[in-house]
């Protein structure tokens, strides 16, 4: 498919700092809201440019699930709590650990750029035995398809009881204890 | 870490970038996973971690040419909902007998 080999590169290059950018900045909002349903509302536009980038890496699937799934599901499971619990006097009281925090930020800031340049300066390892397919550049959903239902089949069955336990374990967490 | 293997097609955006994009993604995580005092807080910051190694896994996918970093992806987003859902109901339960979510005052098995 030499079509396909040679993509567009000023348009990827732009829709790629457009989505990065716009990813990053609203991780950095997440971080300084002070209320929770603001920091989720910021993780919901992270989510869309996470998915963007995704389909900038040929994975158009995991673009969609992170929509449905993340954006879609989890992130409303997280406004509805909040909502329930009402948590918004509680972001206004004091901090009363000041060094902690002080000492967190640099732990994450000194980790950050040490895994930056870890990542950016680590080989990349060669291709091993074949254990898998290869990505079929046009469409990688059948492909993908067959491959969880042939090689990851176990670990496919494996989720679904999780989920389910997962499920009822949350019904039952939840629910009002009978005295 | 320059670019794809040979015979995998070329990605018009430096793989490096991606790879950047993710990391920083995680130090932010990791610093509200640190910083925040809501239990709820603290449990996005976690999912924005989640998120940013699901990044890294989709960049070595391609830069690879092997769909098994899709399918991983695939898992970790299925266990992200499961956790959520078991995560969240143990803050529900926890509100219910202490009022509330702040990390800080919650110090029952710390004494």
């Amino acid at each position: 498919m030499p079509a396909l080999m040679m993509p567009a590169v000023g348009g990827e290059l732009v829709v790629f700092g457009f989505a990065s950018l716009l990813t990053l900045a609203f991780a950095l909002l997440m971080l300084v809201q002070k209320t929770p349903v603001r920091s989720v509302l910021s993780l919901v536009v992270t989510f869309f440019g996470l998915s963007v980038l995704a389909i900038l890496l040929a994975a158009p699937f995991i673009a969609a699930l992170q929509i449905f799934v993340y954006a879609g599901a989890i992130l409303v499971l997280f406004l509805f709590v909040i909502m329930l619990l009402n948590l918004e006097e509680e972001a206004a009281d004091k901090d009363d650990r000041p060094v902690q925090r002080t000492l967190g930020l640099l732990v994450a800031l000194a980790l950050g750029g040490l895994l930056a340049g870890a990542t950016l300066r680590a080989p990349l390892p060669p291709r091993g035995a074949p254990t898998s397919a290869r990505i079929p550049m046009p469409d990688e959903i059948p492909a993908l398809g067959r491959l969880l239902f042939s090689d990851y089949l176990l670990a496919f069955e494996v989720l679904s009881l999780l989920l389910l336990v997962a499920a009822v374990g949350a019904l039952l967490l939840s629910k009002r204890r009978f005295e | 870490m320059t670019g794809v293997l040979p015979g995998v097609a070329p990605m018009a955006v430096p793989p490096g970038a991606f790879l950047v994009v993710a990391t920083l993604l995680f130090a932010i995580g990791l610093a509200g996973a640190l910083l925040k005092r809501n239990a709820l807080s603290i449990f996005l910051s976690i999912e924005l971690m989640l998120n940013a190694v699901n990044l890294l896994f989709l960049t070595y996918a391609r830069m690879r040419g092997d769909l098994a970093g899709q399918m991983i992806v695939f898992f970790v987003i299925a266990v992200a909902a499961a956790e959520a859902a078991v995560g969240l109901a143990i803050f529900v339960a926890l509100f219910r007998t202490h009022r509330t979510v702040d990390v800080d005052k919650i110090a029952l098995l710390k004494w």
